[in-house]
């Protein structure tokens, strides 16, 4: 808005007029008064932007009116018109903020030049006023946003799912949320500034940290790892964790680590494997039924045969009728240990034994069978296999299942022209493992039955099969930290290859390396 | 004369029952192991009877009862199934073969379902062959 409203006030008239004429023909409003009084009521009614006002006035003077007016507004322009000499009305009207002094009598230049130097201080101030109204509101502003931004950082790491921990340049701790808290087991208050990296971590975690840290050129954020934390009250934690080293131009300035706590995983995982095999159990039971069914009738027939033999008084059919149910008691007896074995977890008993010899022992037990089924069993053991720290367990069982399933491959072979041939083989594998392979030269499998092999319940060999063999071996090698692999050909022939780890007889056992 | 029975089943526990059995009752027991030793065996022993196991490696006695009900030589040989599978598994079975290799094959008349006791096998038996 532009100054452009003039107050002008003396008590002679007729300079009044002359001088409202004057600045009316320049552009300007003007409102007249002509003593003190007037001049004050006219200026609380019409706002002007610049007095001008005569000093010596009856009533009230041209200094009381200026007094007045600054009382009122400030920044109200007031341009004093005196007498020559009047020095010291001068000096109280500069005291009291008069803008500027004209002399008498009036002269238009010396008037418009005053209104000009007005006019540019009100522009001057009006403009200085909207910048700084400009810069508060700015200011708010930006301080809104910055508390907005840092209030959603602060929420973000509060209630982040991932313990977050960040460090400063000194290793102090200056993150460290409810999750951290959770996850290490100290307070927050006891933590954050007070704490630095050596109190929270291990030794050998603040290592590898401090490493990182160092690492040249700035890696990028470090992939995914897991390990188990030791919490401060002795809990073992498994974690996810991930690291990422702060930099600002090239300057180290700290580093952030995330962790994942993964025990409730561990756990549901955990939950999921045995529920899963307790439904396969339940599914096995069905095949189960027809396993046990044919038990029962080698029970029911073998004691007709005994009781036979006994009525006739013939030893030869007490001996094949008292055969058939041993061997029946037998079957009752493995399946037991199978569905056991099968149904809880089982911790491999590790200890020193030869593998070559638990080969000779499983040979030895299916040669007289091999042999009446016309069936050739050889070995090739690896004389490189001392004792090693195995569980004698795992392989005398799994190359039994694997030997027995191997002479049913023979005997279910339509080409009985073949001269039917199981070798148990032995190597001494990379890695501290051994190699434990059975191969045959029987039937071999379709692809759907090598896709089921490991299926509960699936079985080829209708009642005659638990439908366990193979799953119990899996499990067996599985818990032993090994693995199986199959090659097949459809009349052909199968190999089982079975690797298991082994530890050296002697080395001292080391536990893994705790965090 | 005593008549002659052939039993086929790959268990040895049941072909010693059946044998015992077929003793007991003054039969002359004949074994096979299999579907294809069981073949060999009728064609060289000619039995009266076969007490024909049906799930067996090599030649399974749904095939044997199979070949021997469409061979004009075998048709009338009596059969008594004697199987730890069910009736409707086996019949089932031979449907499907019947609509695969067209041709419908006669009911087994006799079908004993594992476990059996002695007594019921042999009323199976006489009342086939007497």
């Amino acid at each position: 808005m532009p100054a452009n409203k003039i107050l002008i006030v003396d008590d002679e008239e007729i300079i009044v007029r002359l001088l409202a004429m004057s600045l009316k023909s320049d552009g300007y409003e003007t409102v007249t008064a002509y003593n003190g009084e007037q001049g004050l009521a006219a200026f609380k009614s019409e706002s002007p932007d610049i007095v001008v006002t005569d000093i010596k006035m009856p009533g009230m003077d041209g200094l009381e009116l200026l007094k007045k007016i600054k009382e009122i507004s400030l920044e109200t322009e007031v341009i004093i018109v005196t007498g020559h000499g009047d020095i010291d009305s001068t000096i109280i009207a500069l005291q009291f903020g008069a803008s500027d002094f004209i002399n008498k009598p009036v002269r238009d230049e010396a008037l418009a030049i005053a209104l000009e130097r007005a006019k540019a201080k009100i522009h001057i101030r009006e403009k200085l006023e909207e910048y700084t109204k400009n810069l508060e509101q700015k200011i708010t502003e930006a301080t809104e946003e910055i508390r907005r931004k840092s209030n959603f950082q602060r929420l973000l790491i509060r209630s982040s799912n991932d313990a977050i921990v960040a460090f400063d340049q000194d290793w102090k701790i200056v993150v460290y949320n409810p999750e951290a808290a959770g996850i290490f087991g100290e307070k927050a208050v006891d933590v954050k500034n007070k704490m630095t990296i050596q109190n929270l971590y291990t030794p050998k975690l603040v290592d590898i940290f401090k490493a990182q840290a160092k690492k040249r050129p700035e890696p990028d954020d470090m992939p995914w790892k897991e390990m188990v934390l030791q919490a401060k009250d002795g809990r073992q934690i498994p974690v996810r964790y991930t690291t990422t080293v702060l930099h600002e131009d090239g300057e180290f300035m700290g580093i952030v680590n995330f962790f994942q706590d993964l025990t409730e995983i561990k756990r549901l995982e955990k939950d999921l494997v045995h529920s899963e095999r307790l439904a396969a159990v339940g599914q096995t039971i069905s095949g189960l039924a027809h396993y046990v069914k044919n038990i029962l009738i080698g029970l029911k027939g073998g004691s007709y045969v005994v009781d036979v033999g006994m009525k006739k008084n013939n030893t030869q059919k007490l001996k094949i009728g008292w055969e058939t149910i041993k061997k029946n008691i037998g079957r009752v007896a493995d399946l037991t240990q199978d569905l056991l074995t099968y149904s809880k977890e089982r911790e491999p008993e590790r200890q020193p034994c030869f593998p070559n010899e638990i080969v000779d022992d499983v040979i030895d037990l299916v040669t007289d069978f091999a042999t009446t089924n016309g069936i050739n069993i050889s070995k090739e053991t690896d004389p490189g296999i001392g004792e090693v720290i195995v569980d004698p367990q795992t392989i005398h069982r799994t190359l039994l299942n694997l030997v027995n399933n191997a002479m049913d491959a023979c005997l279910e072979d339509e080409d009985t022209s073949k001269t039917f041939a199981i070798l148990v083989k032995t190597t001494l594998g990379s890695d501290k493992t051994i190699c434990l392979e059975v191969r045959d030269n029987g039937c071999g499998m379709d692809e759907q039955t090598l896709e089921r092999l490991f299926n509960p319940m699936f079985s080829t060999k209708g009642g005659k099969g638990t439908g366990l063999g193979l799953l119990v071996t899996g499990k067996l090698v599985e818990e032993h930290k090994g693995k199986i692999d199959t090659n097949t050909r459809l009349g052909q022939g199968t190999t089982f290859i079975i690797t298991l780890p082994y530890e050296k007889v002697g080395a001292v056992e080391t536990k893994e390396d705790e965090l | 004369m005593s008549k002659k029975v052939l039993v086929v089943d790959d268990d040895p526990d049941v072909r010693s029952f059946v044998v015992t059995v077929l003793e007991e009752n003054l039969y002359i027991p004949l074994v096979a192991r299999d579907g294809v030793e069981g073949l060999e065996m009728i064609e060289k022993a000619s039995p009266d009877l076969v007490i024909l196991d049906v799930l067996m490696p090599r030649g399974s006695g749904i095939r044997l009862y199979r070949h021997l009900k469409t061979d004009p030589v075998f048709k009338n040989l009596p059969v008594i199934m004697f199987t730890g599978i069910a009736l409707r598994s086996f019949l089932k079975s031979q449907k499907a073969l019947d609509e695969f290799k067209g041709g419908k094959i006669p009911m087994p008349e006799i079908y004993l379902e594992k476990p059996v006791e002695p007594e019921e096998l042999v009323r199976a038996i006489q009342k086939k062959i007497g």
